[in-house]
């Protein structure tokens, strides 16, 4: 099997790896990157839970090949949090809204809010249903994840008006 | 003072899980770890004749691959009867039966060289219904037991058949009887199975992480599985994604291969699950025939009950005795009712096997017992609520196993009440009457369903656990307990009775991982105990505790009665002369008299009996009640049903955590809305269909209306601070609920779940006829292959499920793109949405020539009263597109329904139409538009018309050296179009559809008719416009009786092309709804 190298970002961090053309990124991060937050509930692009943003679009880590990875930014849970470490205002307000039960399907969350948010996502439920309309949570029945999503919207928007 | 009980806490484990640092199963590695696979069957029932291991044992990297004969110890495994072979030895019993197990250097090894292990098999004729199983001339499927018969419940109470002699000759009473059918469910908790087993040779035994629901089950089989002693077996839960009771059984066994394999390789080893895997050998929750025949007087007095169960226990008995044994108890519902008769049995199947789900045996029974209470009503002339008022328990009531309702407060009514005023109820009933009388497409409905439901175990089994609490000199403290977090925010509730106890606050408590090494035997953490069951342990440890301060502290305070104290705030106070003492000075003194701070707790429940030959007994220590009420609205041309709003009222007792349990009420709620819509695990001659999410439809968050979650107190005197269960009773009540809401819609009954669109519009369901030998492949949409899949043989699945050795080309220019395929064909992959998931599927290897990062083929341009679009844009490219927006509304209409967020982000237009399926959502609105595509190759390029380039179900007219380049649409006149584009599916997003229409109209001056499109989306084998009703409509004038005649000619063309279909019962007359409504619109809009 002839190998590939790839360069990229993820989190900010430069990276170059040799690795066959169609591994997944979610088997590049979680074991050549050791990037464990990233989570596989389907392999198949249904469920949600490995979602990564790729230069700022949301994207299946499960269902993207190595080979589409060059030059590419990922930004993936770890590199959520603020700067100092601290978990982001999402991650937070996921936290204060109990919006987290076994917290399998949370990262796709945060990466999904993230990506609406950063969109300009409006406080309106039906926005934000369709916008987290790709990511299954069998625990929360999602109602406190949506709390979240809207506290987070709050906190983005008194940090901006700031 | 500050209480802790009953008010809102954040999560322990919150911050570790948002921030993705949390480690679940699947993110442990140890040092040399091995990866396992397991091989599968391929039939659902048959003899094994031959194995032969050389293949895989000869590839590269793997390192040891067991048979059943390869276990020196015992093999085989169950709850009850040990019947279940960890590894099958000669017989398969059923699809997802192991047959053996490797451990390879890479995961991707294991799982080749299982592929590679080559089978043969005398394959059998299996049994699929469990009724057909207990016909005395069914074959036997596990001659052992000598009947296929796992277990029978009766219940006698009073005298039924007495009471039916007298209801048949009395004119004041009738005769009431009905049969309900309850499906599969799957418990899809987001994370799949995984377990790691490593040698411990301190202990000459093992140790095993992973995510495991019940450690100490798991202990004792691996225990059994291996001849290793409880005390060499040491079981390290890691964190949860979730379980409702799905981690059970599954996990042990695949605990013991692992096991196995790290034991005869003397290295650690992880089994992880690919979701197919897990879906296809994990147990579910049981399918159930239910027939119910009541006495009832006609004043709405029920006299008598007998009820008969079937349920399917599939290829083992795994937990039937114990889901069974909840329905004999709880099957009548929560009436008291003189005489009844309950027989309850269930039977092997060659099917996946069911054991405990969330609910356990009580959502079946309670679908059957709550759509009947409704029709009976109904048949009455009474009232939903009034016939549970007249029938329903009171304070006092007798069970049906003849248990008085006297220990506890016996809410039933209090529940209901509740529910329907927050829900509005009767007020609702006469505004959607009216509203149903008027809307000619949608009708809304109301319903509810209410239960009661013992705590805990019951006479099931023993019922105790345990707990540790351990202060430390500094007043902090840690928890450890016998039961497990399984997502369900036990810790968070543990933590909180500690914190109210004590007085200490929650930052100062921690929580321990249990091992099974470090305490006692908790009990598996099922039936909603974990509150009741733990929280009592817990609060028993910390009453020890308390004990042992206050035998210090009394003295300085001067009193004798610990209830002299107030323990709050980190302090203890004398509220009499205000006198305090730190709580961290208070256990400083303690343990400077040499008194311990740490206590173990334990709990044992009251006293509960049953006889087996009556039924009869007190059952449980305690019950709750609940009500949810269901508001849908469906949509009579199709049968899709919507849901508007549900209340859930839940007595439970006390609310320790408010915010967790409004969590809990929510996540059951939402997943009694899939079993009651969605949710359909189908096997059809036990080949397993529903392998993944795409098959198995979970609700998304649009499909989950708002819930108001109602937390109703009654403390009871055996919970702690009075709190019962509340995890289980959420999810059982929905699907019978929805049930009653859409009959009443409709004024139809359904006998059935989940209901799809079928079972709403047909009243049935609609079932392909296939042979068990017809292993038939997977499809993505609902219409049969004219041809099978595009350019590709029959291949057979594969378990591998990885693709990392298949090659793929990248190609940045179209140049490069055209040479590369001239030389050799490749599949192109471009988003990967489609050609990677069908990738995992397939044994044998293509060549992939990636064409994403080629720039020609991202651009969309005007040229030449056309747009041209590349084949590589994406969806989301396309819909953000100001050109696309302002020329073609209706190609936005239907590929915004595509998928999710992330899908339309890497889906191309080029996949979509070079894909062809059926379902494909961009091709209806490209051919109203009249889209070409260009194809281009190293000899030259063409341009056909999107009608010639597509050929029928996933066939399409590419060369072996072509590609698909460009999109070209032309611009359409402008004037005034009118659109109208329906995607039905069943959800409300990631929907496959099922069948849509694209339609555009303009009209000329004297308002007749000028120009009309109708296309069809996976309606006929091949795509094509509805030309024949175009021209009829043309030129006229538009109106309600014009739309009946194309309607009528319409019918004629699925009539004579897709009339012979097992599914066109359902999909012409609905296809003809679709048709009107469309016209309909856009003849109101106009
Ligand atoms: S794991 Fe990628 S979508 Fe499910
Ligand atoms: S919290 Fe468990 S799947 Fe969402």
């Amino acid at each position: 099997m002839n190998k590939i190298k790839v360069s990229f970002k993820v989190n900010n961090k430069d990276y170059e790896i040799e690795t066959t053309p169609l591994r997944r990124l979610l088997d590049i991060l979680r074991e050549d990157l050791k990037l464990m937050g990233t989570k596989e509930g389907c392999g198949e692009g249904e469920c949600g839970a490995c979602s990564v943003l790729i230069d700022g679009e949301l994207s299946l880590a499960c269902i993207t090949p190595a080979t589409q990875l060059e030059g590419k930014e990922i930004l993936t849970i770890e590199g959520i949090s603020d700067k100092d470490g601290e978990p982001s205002y999402i991650q937070k307000a996921f936290i204060d809204k109990g919006a987290v039960q076994c917290g399998f399907c949370t990262p796709g969350f945060v990466m999904a809010t993230h990506k609406y948010i950063k969109d300009g996502g409006s406080n309106d439920e039906t926005k934000i249903k369709e916008a987290l309309s790709g990511n299954f949570c069998r625990c929360t029945g999602y109602a406190k994840i949506v709390d979240g999503v809207k506290e987070a919207i709050v906190r983005h928007n008194d940090k901006e008006a700031k | 003072m500050k209480k802790v009980v009953g008010t809102k806490v954040k999560r322990l484990d919150a911050y570790e899980k948002v921030t993705g640092k949390a480690i679940y199963g699947d993110d442990i590695n140890l040092p040399k770890m091995l990866h396992a696979a397991v091989r599968h069957a391929d039939i659902p029932a048959g003899k094994i004749l031959k194995i032969d291991t050389t293949k895989a044992k000869n590839l590269k990297g793997v390192v040891s691959v067991l048979l059943h004969d390869d276990i020196p110890t015992v093999k085989k495994v169950g709850p009850i009867r040990r019947d279940h072979n960890v590894i099958v030895k000669d017989s398969v019993h059923f699809i997802g039966d192991v047959i053996a197990i490797v451990a390879a250097e890479t995961l991707e090894t294991a799982r080749k060289a299982a592929d590679l292990i080559e089978i043969e098999y005398e394959e059998e004729q299996g049994i699929f219904d469990p009724r057909e199983a207990l016909k005395p001339e069914s074959k036997l499927i596990h001659p052992e037991y000598k009947s296929n018969l796992v277990v029978h419940y009766p219940l006698r109470k009073g005298n039924v058949e007495e009471a039916f002699e007298k209801a048949e000759s009395s004119d004041d009473e009738i005769i009431f009887e009905r049969d309900y059918k309850t499906p599969y469910q799957e418990h899809a908790a987001i994370e799949p199975e995984v377990v790691i087993a490593e040698p411990n040779h301190q202990v000459k035994g093992v140790d095993v992480y992973g995510s495991i629901q019940n450690p100490f089950t798991t202990r004792k089989v691996v225990s059994i599985f291996t001849d290793l002693k409880l005390n060499q077996v040491n079981i390290i839960g890691s964190t949860m994604g979730g379980s409702f009771g799905g981690k059970d059984d599954i996990i042990n066994v695949m605990a013991c291969r692992a096991v196995a394999l790290s034991l005869a390789t003397n290295r650690p080893v992880k089994l992880a699950y690919t979701r197919e895997q897990a879906m296809k050998e994990g147990y579910k929750r049981h399918p159930y025939f239910l027939n119910y025949k009541l006495a009832v007087n006609k004043n709405g007095k029920i006299k008598a009950m007998k009820i008969n169960i079937v349920a399917d226990s599939g290829a083992y008995s795994s937990q039937s005795f114990f889901v069974t044994w909840r329905s004999v108890v709880q099957a009548t519902g929560p009436y008291e009712i003189e005489n009844v008769q309950t027989d309850i049995k269930a039977a092997y199947t060659n099917k996946p096997y069911t054991a405990a789900f969330r609910g356990f045996g009580s959502p079946q029974i309670i679908f059957a017992q709550e759509s009947m209470m409704d029709e009976l009503a109904n048949e009455l002339g009474l009232t939903p609520y009034e016939i549970r008022k007249i029938n329903g328990f009171k304070q006092g009531s007798k069970t049906a196993s003849g248990q008085a309702l006297t220990e506890h407060k016996v809410s039933l009514m209090e529940v209901i009440d509740i529910a329907l005023e927050k829900a509005d109820y009767h007020n609702k009933l006469k505004e959607f009457e009216k509203y149903n009388k008027t809307s000619r497409r949608f009708k809304k409905g109301i319903g509810f369903s209410c239960s009661y439901r013992g705590s805990s175990l019951g006479a099931e089994g023993v019922d105790t656990t345990s707990a540790i609490v351990s202060v430390q000199a500094d007043g902090s403290s840690y928890i450890m307990t016998g039961l497990n977090e399984n997502g369900q925010g036990l810790r968070t509730t543990y933590a909180m009775v500690v914190a109210e106890t004590l007085g200490c606050t929650m930052e100062d408590i921690q929580f321990l991982t249990s091992q099974t090494a470090n305490i006692a035997d908790g009990g598996p953490t099922v039936a909603s105990r974990g509150t009741i069951a733990g929280g009592n342990a817990v609060k028993d440890a910390c009453d020890k505790i308390k004990a042992n301060i206050f035998s210090v502290i009394k003295e300085t305070f001067n009193v004798t009665e610990m209830t002299e104290l107030v323990w709050a705030d980190n302090k203890i106070t004398n509220p009499q002369t205000k006198q305090e003492i730190n709580f961290a000075d208070a256990v400083q003194m303690t343990l400077n008299e040499g008194i311990n701070t740490s206590a173990y707790g334990w709990w044992k429940s009251p006293d509960v009996s049953w006889d087996k030959e009556t039924g009869q007994g007190n059952a449980y220590f305690t019950y709750v009640y609940g009500c949810q009420v269901a508001e849908t609205q469906v949509d009579t041309s199709t049968g899709k049903i919507d849901m508007l709003n549900m209340v859930a009222a839940h007595d439970l007792g006390r609310v320790i955590n408010r915010t967790g349990a409004e969590g809990q009420v929510y996540g059951g709620v939402a997943q009694g809305i899939g079993y009651g819509l969605l949710e359909n695990y189908s096997v059809q001659n036990g080949i397993v269909k529903s392998e993944n999410f795409d098959e198995y439809l979970l609700p998304t968050i649009k499909d989950i209306p708002n819930i108001d979650a109602i937390l109703v107190e009654n403390p009871d005197k055996y919970g702690p601070y009075g709190a019962k269960s509340l995890g289980e009773p959420t999810l059982e009540l929905g699907a019978a609920a929805i049930n009653n809401s859409v009959k009443f819609a409709l004024k139809k009954k359904y006998n059935a779940n989940p209901l799809t669109l079928e079972r709403v519009f047909l009243g049935k369901d609609l079932v392909k006829k296939v042979r068990q030998s017809e292993v038939v492949s997977k499809e993505r949409c609902e219409v049969p292959n004219i041809n099978s899949k595009s350019n590709s043989e029959t291949v057979p699945e594969k378990t591998t499920d990885r693709v990392s050795d298949i090659n793929i080309t990248v190609a940045k220019t179209l140049k490069e793109a055209l040479e590369i395929m001239s030389n050799k064909k490749h599949w192109i992959i471009s988003g990967g949405t489609d050609v990677i998931v069908q990738l995992r599927k397939e044994k044998y290897h293509k060549e992939l020539l990636d064409i994403s990062q080629i720039k020609e083929l991202k651009i969309t341009n005007e040229i030449d009263g056309n747009i041209v679009i590349g084949s590589a844009c994406t969806f989301s490219s396309l819909i953000d597109n100001e050109l696309i927006q302002k020329h073609y509304p209706l190609f936005i209409d239907g590929i915004s329904l595509i998928g999710s967020t992330q899908i339309r982000s890497r889906a191309t237009i080029g996949g979509n139409l070079v894909n062809a399926a059926p379902c494909a959502d961009s091709v209806p609105s490209l051919f109203v538009y009249d889209a070409s595509v260009k194809i281009e190759s190293t000899e030259g390029s063409k341009i056909v018309k999107l009608s010639d380039f597509i050929l029928g179900s996933y066939k399409n007219i590419l060369g072996e050296n072509e590609i698909l380049t460009q999109i070209i649409i032309p611009i359409p006149k402008d004037k005034k179009y009118y659109r109208y584009f329906f995607k039905l599916g069943r959800r409300n997003a990631l929907n496959i559809t099922r069948m849509s229409i694209a339609t555009m109209m303009s009209f000329d001056d004297n308002n007749k008719i000028d120009e009309v499109y109708i296309m069809p989306g996976s309606v006929f084998a091949k795509f094509q416009r509805l030309t024949n009703l175009e021209e009829f409509l043309v030129g006229k004038e538009f109106t309600t009786d014009l739309i009946e005649k194309v309607i009528a000619l319409l019918d004629e063309k699925l009539e004579s092309e897709i009339g012979g279909r097992w599914s066109s019962p359902y999909k012409i007359p609905v296809f003809k709804n679709m048709l009107r409504d469309a016209l309909l619109t856009i003849l109101e809009e106009k």
